[in-house]
């Protein structure tokens, strides 16, 4: 109780709250300008939230994020431009509302279903990250090799990318992370004497330069695409939502279950979620023929998803310390900086930050409500903001940010570098979600799988004998078998011109 | 641009093979059986087989050995896609002698105009965002941007 009251004057203090609304405008924009992502404003707020204590800090990352899923259905009703990727599932039916003239109905679900969605992922992860805190306090090495195997595993399995490109992905950032001091004996590897990579591949600058510059520089070739114009005029967004919510409350449910539980996987996130219950909604659907026609069902189920997923995402990276998604990655890099080691101590070390987390994240989604109602009304002029002069300030931001990750130009050569590696793996259809997440987690897989052979004297029976890493081991293999027999099975496809 | 998978993976397992071979020269540590470079083999063993797949694939499907989108093929798309990592480039090399200040006005004033910006917009854009980062960072946030020319006058 003590931590709660604590937690409650942690957040209500007027810089918290400052933060917590400059965040929230930053993320409704970043959100709603096609091309850049949640991901990427995390990635560009790190450097800012460096230097703040951890509650304004992570109070930042998690209401930009809140608003940036949301704000990224605004472009997608009103040009089928998704804002962020986890608007992408149900961008062409979110313009096809618009085409009929329902865009008001169609902003006003995305917004109230997006805020309810939100609150259901809250919910959850107040309710099992905690709990789940207990059990992890008893947790060996052989448990978190398996959490971050099951974690990365998922991470390749979830996206719709092909399994040897994410395995491929995955492991170039598994390497990456093992890039300076080993954890084992101290030696450093593959850092070629130089100094700077003695520390390791510093992962901020890396972020930015996959999820920001690669992106700058694929904006770059289309930014003479004539823009178009919203034509539309929104009126009241919130007429007729109450009767869509009679109507369809199962699917606003089963929605937001599926995006809480997706969310809380290890390696999947808020578009994933999207995906996944926009088919839900269509397979189970009464009316299967209306979906792309126009159809509010798969709105309702897809957008409730993708934002309880951004809360549940918090669980994994909360309670092991091992990212939901690309955000939490980020978040969890964070957590490390700021010294709050993120796994079961922290529940009982500092419960006061935990509780600041959960009470930010209320606060977020009830800012929504207005702020995303503001972002209505005012997409037109946002849409409106010249890409010519946009592109270029984003790029000075991400050089600065990264020089002050490191106070030295490796950070923007770091920036530079992995901005081409991004560009690159992405153009031969290679993701680059699970080489962040390799990045992030290789020390701790390094580090576990090291102890645990060292603990078993190498005989791999270990791993399984204890009853959660047998079961975590198991279901992992068991992914490995379902992927393998995927790709045997998969005729060669030829490929395209 | 696009290479073809055969083609991608001979890269790949060119570094796989790179990576194995850096790893033989980390130290052994007696008594110690699983050392610094045991995780890393793991991963260029990945690493490995996956670029085998691609090879497989690639060679089965007999694709072409390398894709060129149309934009690489107009000047103007292409120097606009090399002007974002030219400018990073451009800042590396330029903000320790010349200064953030200056660096970054002639990396953002170049970029709107290039990016066909009027001139009457650019070069006050440049100005205030370049004052309007430095301010915020040099000033809020005290990152120790370069000085370069400007050192007496800062």
């Amino acid at each position: 109780m003590d931590a709660m009251i604590q937690a409650f004057w942690l957040v209500f203090d007027p810089y918290v709250l400052a933060v917590i609304g400059v965040s929230a405008i930053f993320g409704m924009f970043v959100g709603a300008m096609p091309g850049l992502t949640a991901t990427m404003a995390t990635a560009l707020l790190v450097p800012v939230t460096f230097f703040m204590p951890p509650v304004p800090a992570l109070g930042a990352i998690v209401t930009a994020t809140a608003m940036a899923i949301f704000a990224g259905d605004i472009p997608a009703a009103m040009l089928r431009m998704p804002g962020t990727p986890a608007s992408a599932a149900y961008a062409d039916e979110s313009y096809a509302m618009t085409q009929k003239g329902q865009l008001n109905l169609n902003m006003g679900v995305n917004l109230v279903f997006s805020v309810a969605g939100g609150f259901v992922g809250v919910a959850v992860l107040i309710a099992a990250a905690p709990a789940l805190a207990e059990v992890a306090i008893n947790f060996s090495s052989y448990e978190y090799f398996w959490l971050a195997c099951l974690g990365l595993t998922c991470a390749v399995f979830m996206s719709n990318a092909d399994p040897v490109k994410g395995f491929l992905s995955l492991f170039i950032g598994l390497l990456l992370a093992s890039v300076g001091i080993d954890p084992a004996a101290g030696f450093p590897r593959f850092t070629f004497g130089d100094i700077d990579l003695m520390s390791g591949i510093n992962f901020v600058p890396t972020m930015i330069g996959m999820f920001a510059v690669s992106e700058l520089m694929r904006g770059a070739v289309t930014i003479d695409a004539a823009s178009q114009m919203v034509t539309q005029q929104v009126g009241n967004i919130f007429r007729g939502v109450g009767g869509v919510f009679r109507k369809y409350w199962f699917n606003f449910l089963r929605g937001s279950a599926i995006g809480t539980a997706i969310g809380a996987l290890p390696g999947a996130g808020a578009d994933i979620a999207a995906w996944i219950s926009y088919a839900v909604s269509k397979r189970f659907s009464k009316e299967p023929e209306k979906f792309g026609t126009g159809h509010i069902e798969g709105i309702v189920d897809s957008t409730s998803a993708n934002n309880s997923a951004l809360g549940s995402a918090w669980i994994p990276a909360l309670v092991f310390g091992i990212p939901g998604d690309s955000i939490t990655a980020i978040v969890i890099g964070v957590l490390y900086m700021k010294g709050m080691n993120p796994g079961p101590t922290v529940f009982a070390e500092n419960p006061q930050l935990i509780y600041a987390v959960f009470l930010i994240f209320i606060l977020a989604n009830v800012i929504m409500l207005p702020l995303g109602w503001a972002a209505i009304k005012g997409a037109r002029q946002i849409l409106r903001v010249p890409r010519n002069l946009l592109l270029p300030v984003i790029l000075l931001f991400c050089m600065v940010g990264s020089f002050a990750m490191t106070n030295s130009l490796y950070g923007v050569v770091l920036m530079l570098v992995m901005g081409i590696l991004g560009w690159f793996l992405e153009e031969h259809g290679i993701p680059v979600a699970p080489l962040i997440l390799g990045l992030v987690l290789g020390e701790m897989l390094e580090q576990t799988f090291v102890q645990s052979m060292i603990k078993s004297d190498g005989h791999w029976i270990e791993f399984f004998l204890r009853p959660i890493a047998g079961t975590l081991g198991v279901a992992t293999m068991l992914i490995w078998g379902v992927m393998l027999a995927r790709g045997l099975r998969r005729a060669p496809q030829p490929a395209p011109a | 641009m696009r290479l073809n998978d055969a083609l991608l993976g001979a890269l790949l397992l060119g570094f796989a093979g790179w990576v194995w071979w850096l790893t033989t020269f980390f130290p052994a540590f007696p008594g110690q059986d699983y050392g610094p470079n045991l995780f890393p083999r793991i991963l260029a063993a990945g690493i490995g087989f996956c670029a085998v797949m691609l090879i497989l694939r690639g060679l089965r499907a007999r694709g072409r050995l390398l894709t060129i989108e149309d934009w690489v093929r107009e000047p103007a798309r292409l120097a606009s896609f090399l002007a974002i990592p030219g400018a990073a480039l451009f800042y590396i090399l330029a903000s320790e002698p010349l200064g953030f200040i200056p660096t970054a006005f002639l990396m953002l004033a170049v970029l709107f105009l290039w990016f066909k910006a009027k001139p009457v917009v650019a070069l006050p854009s440049a100005v205030g965002m370049t004052l309007l980062v430095h301010w915020f960072f040099a000033g809020m946030m005290r990152v120790p941007l370069p000085r370069g020319l400007m050192d007496s006058l800062l």
